[in-house]
């Protein structure tokens, strides 16, 4: 034994009455790295984080924290063995202070031992902050903070418990890219003194950029461990899924006739102001812009879900009198809405049904649905979406966010939908299922569907689109042909920059 | 994980799907509830008593039929018993003024129609909440009732009417036989008819359903209206029983009829209901009451008694799901 390692797993088995989530798991972690878990959703990396940090018990197999075997029983046996983990969801309590947020569970007492000692523990708090960001006051409510500081909060409270070993579960989903690069310096920082990092992120160019070793996890088992500062991306991706992704190259499948012409279309609900533009047969429109930029607030009046105020949108030359979602659905509109649970899916109905909702009426005869009918239909296109599991009258809830997607597009091929709106089609889906949609969407083109696309994500709209718009305070800001498309170019018109150098590197790979 | 412990359900079968797991497990209940009372009363399973709990529980199955839906929907009813009371009213009014049957009662289903009406749009188109609308016109049809009848009953319910919903057919009541045709239109309704389906979709998830085209409205002043029909309807069955209408009948009937819904499954939450778990819900009530009474059980201890079923029902029901 030349160095221990901070922490070993050996033959971590979990399993469930029906499954077994973990299989003999087997890695481990060195004092100052930055271990990345990756694997798609359901591979067990959050099984796994969930024995570490003691909320629930391996089947078989044991782990060791500097070479002392771990039996932890409760969360609390795991902090104290200096375990912290770091949230995707924060939990932290919205109208406590910093501080007390920092200490919640284990207070610091006064001499007697009756009294909190408030005092104390901000003093501490403080000297903790400070080591990161002293710009937090620590008797601050935490719900007068934002989540990038929230999130620095967390990892605060972690160097106060002088924790070993830091697991952070996706902790850059709500973070701007200049927060992530304070991050990543907190991050060094921490690992430089000795303490193990676990980070656990879907996000690959963050993985590469401050991992050092990778574990790939699949369906519950170690594929095994990479030396990420030597490793390809795409070989790591291919570990993770399992096959090759295929060429991530752009297909372009634009006939002559316009379809879709909006002229001058104003929000009567929202800031979105006299837009007007064209898609074309078999085109894909990329929507970018900034959040707020009135991206999905345009969606929403094409889908005729907001009320619009002037202006005009025709299809195929003949204008359109939307007035709630049923008359843009039977004009051929079809919404993939940003927020999947809320305005997407019904969760307790079957995925055959979910997919049939808007358009019930063509399968029912004499008023009768026939559920034969809805069936037949539904093996067919949620075959073709590649729905996994294959089980289409299992309630939607059930599936992972992927596979709602994907039910959500069989719906508007179920009617017959000739222009498909996709909003954020891809966010919180893993690598291997995002791939699909991205081909998924290709094929609609290729079928002659018209295609609009808004997305946060840079890399996924130039590799989607045909041609881009850039929203910017409700207004189109620019609309860049496919040779115009870059990184760069979408962002300054976005942030309304005339002059696109004065952007530093750190905008690559930005979420916009 | 989700993806992995997916693979394990298989398809269920056609037969299956009409009658769920949950419906099992509330028909195993009164079964149980049947043996119980079986052992302890002689002649609780005779032919007749048996047809009697069918009687007994009809109106209140005839209720909860409307309110399922109406639960489903994500709303409630409160207003069942004062609807019902108008429309008794009304039609007794009419059939002793010497109006034709068929005329009478359709005015007295067609109040009850407006009734859930005045419901259904307030909820859908005001944007009341469902309870506190219903606990309003709860109030507000009362009055009517009572207004209408100056407080007094009317009497003297022709026989003709009488015997349409008191008689029997083939020693069978005529009230099973119509809450039986009625419960088979309300599963036809809820399984197979799109109405049904968006009945499910608002109650899960109405933003959803409107993203998804389905007219929410609707739907929901559907469901009213027929909860408002079905109310006069069991009205009907009362009065032909009594002979009489009084402004104050149908006194708690919103609480039998979601209990009966309650027990079957439905969640009050919307989303989620059953008309077969209705129908065995509303006869485990009707069962209990006929077992404690021929058991000469005070009307305290009855109340105890299903107060106490109601409550034993929820948490099986809750501790049976969200497992695995």
């Amino acid at each position: 034994m030349t160095t221990t390692a901070r922490l070993k797993f050996k033959g971590i088995t979990k399993t469930f009455p029906s499954v077994k989530a973990l299989s003999d798991a087997t890695f481990s972690v060195k004092p100052g790295e930055v271990h990345a878990l990756l694997g798609e959703n359901g591979a067990g990396k959050s099984t796994l984080l969930r024995i570490l940090s003691g909320v629930s018990r391996q089947t078989s197999g044991e782990f060791y924290v500097d070479g002392m075997l771990a039996t932890f029983k409760s969360p609390e046996d795991a902090r104290r063995a200096g375990i912290a983990m770091i949230h995707q969801e924060l939990q932290q309590i919205p109208n406590l202070t910093v501080a007390q947020n920092m200490f919640l569970g284990h207070p610091l007492k006064t001499a007697g031992g009756l009294l909190v000692n408030r005092r104390e523990q901000e003093k501490r708090a403080a000297a903790a902050l400070a080591m990161i960001d002293p710009s937090i006051d620590p008797s601050t409510p935490i719900k007068n903070l934002k989540v990038a500081q929230r999130q620095i909060v967390e990892i605060a409270r972690a160097l106060l418990e002088n924790a070993k070993i830091v697991a952070m579960d996706e902790p850059t989903s709500s973070l701007t890219p200049a927060e992530f690069e304070s991050l990543a310096v907190i991050i060094e920082k921490m690992a430089a003194s000795g303490v193990a990092i676990i980070y656990v992120s879907h996000k690959m160019d963050e993985v590469f950029r401050i991992c050092h070793q990778g574990t790939v996890m699949r369906d519950g088992n170690v594929v095994g461990t990479v030396n990420l500062r030597t490793a390809a991306q795409s070989d790591v991706i291919a570990m993770m899924v399992g096959r090759e992704l295929m060429q991530e190259e752009h297909n372009s499948f634009v006939k002559e006739d316009v379809r879709v012409e909006v002229r001058g279309l104003s929000s009567a609900v929202t800031h979105v102001r006299d837009v007007s533009f064209t898609v074309r047969r078999g085109e894909v429109v990329g929507i970018a812009g900034l959040v707020g930029s009135g991206r999905t607030e345009l969606l929403r009046l094409l889908a005729g879900v907001d009320k619009i105020g002037s202006g005009e949108i025709s299809i195929d030359g003949r204008a359109l009198k939307l007035t709630n979602p049923r008359s843009a659905i039977s004009a051929g509109i079809g919404l993939l809405p940003e927020e999947r649970k809320r305005e997407g899916i019904i969760p307790m109905r079957p995925v055959s049904l979910n997919m049939a909702l808007p358009s019930l009426r063509k399968f029912a005869k004499v008023g009768v649905v026939s559920h034969s009918t809805v069936n037949n239909t539904a093996e067919t296109l949620l075959k073709r979406v590649n729905l996994r599991p294959f089980q289409i009258d299992r309630p939607i809830k059930l599936f992972s966010g992927g596979n709602q997607q994907k039910a959500i597009i069989a719906r508007w091929l179920a009617a017959g939908s000739e222009i498909l709106l996709f909003d954020e089609p891809t966010r919180g889906i893993d690598v291997g299922a995002k791939s699909e949609i991205y081909h998924l969407i290709e094929n609609l083109a290729a079928e002659g569907k018209s295609v609009i696309v808004v997305s946060s994500e840079l890399p996924e709209v130039i590799r989607l689109s045909d041609r881009v718009i850039v929203m910017r305070n409700g207004r189109i800001a620019a609309q860049l042909e496919r040779h115009e498309l870059t990184e760069q170019a979408i962002v300054s018109h976005a942030v309304g920059d005339a002059e696109p150098n004065t952007y530093s590197s750190t905008q690559e790979h930005t979420h916009v | 994980m989700s993806d992995i412990a997916a693979e394990t359900p298989k398809r269920s079968s056609k037969l299956f799907s009409s009658f769920s797991l949950r419906d099992a497990g509330t028909l195993i209940g009164l079964i149980i509830i049947m043996a119980v009372f079986a052992a302890l009363v002689p002649g609780f399973l005779s032919e007749r008593n048996l047809i009697n709990i069918l009687q007994q529980s009809s109106i209140n199955a005839c209720i909860a039929l409307g309110m399922t839906l109406v639960i489903i929907s994500g709303g409630i009813d409160l207003s069942v018993g004062p609807t019902a009371a108008i429309s008794a009213v009304l039609t007794a009014a009419l059939l002793v003024t010497g109006v034709p049957v068929p005329v009478a009662l359709l005015a007295g289903l067609g109040i009850g129609a407006f009734c859930g009406l005045v419901n259904g749009v307030l909820v859908a188109y005001v944007g009341l909440q469902p309870f506190i609308v219903t606990l309003g016109t709860l109030s507000t049809y009362r009055a009517i009732a009572l207004i209408y009848t100056g407080g007094n009953p009317v009497l003297g319910v022709p026989q003709s009417f009488r015997s349409l919903f008191n008689g029997n057919v083939a020693g069978i009541p005529n009230s099973v036989i119509i809450v039986a045709v009625v419960a088979f239109g309300a599963w036809v309704l809820l399984k197979k008819t799109p109405i049904g389906e968006y009945l499910l979709a608002v109650g899960g998830n109405e933003e959803a359903s409107y993203v998804a085209g389905v007219p929410i409205a609707l739907t929901k002043i559907t469901a009213y209206v027929i909860s408002g029909v079905l109310a006069a309807l069991a009205s009907f069955i009362l009065i032909g029983r009594l002979g009489a209408a009084e402004p104050i009948l149908g006194n708690l009937w919103e609480l039998d009829a979601i209990a009966a819904a309650a027990i079957g499954g439905a969640s009050l939450m919307g989303g989620k209901g059953s008309i077969v778990g209705t129908i065995l819900g509303a006869i485990i009530l009707g069962a209990m009451r006929n077992g404690l009474t021929l058991m000469n059980v005070q009307a305290f201890y009855q109340l105890l008694a299903t107060g106490l079923i109601i409550l034993v029902a929820m948490m099986i029901d809750r501790a049976t799901r969200g497992r695995g």
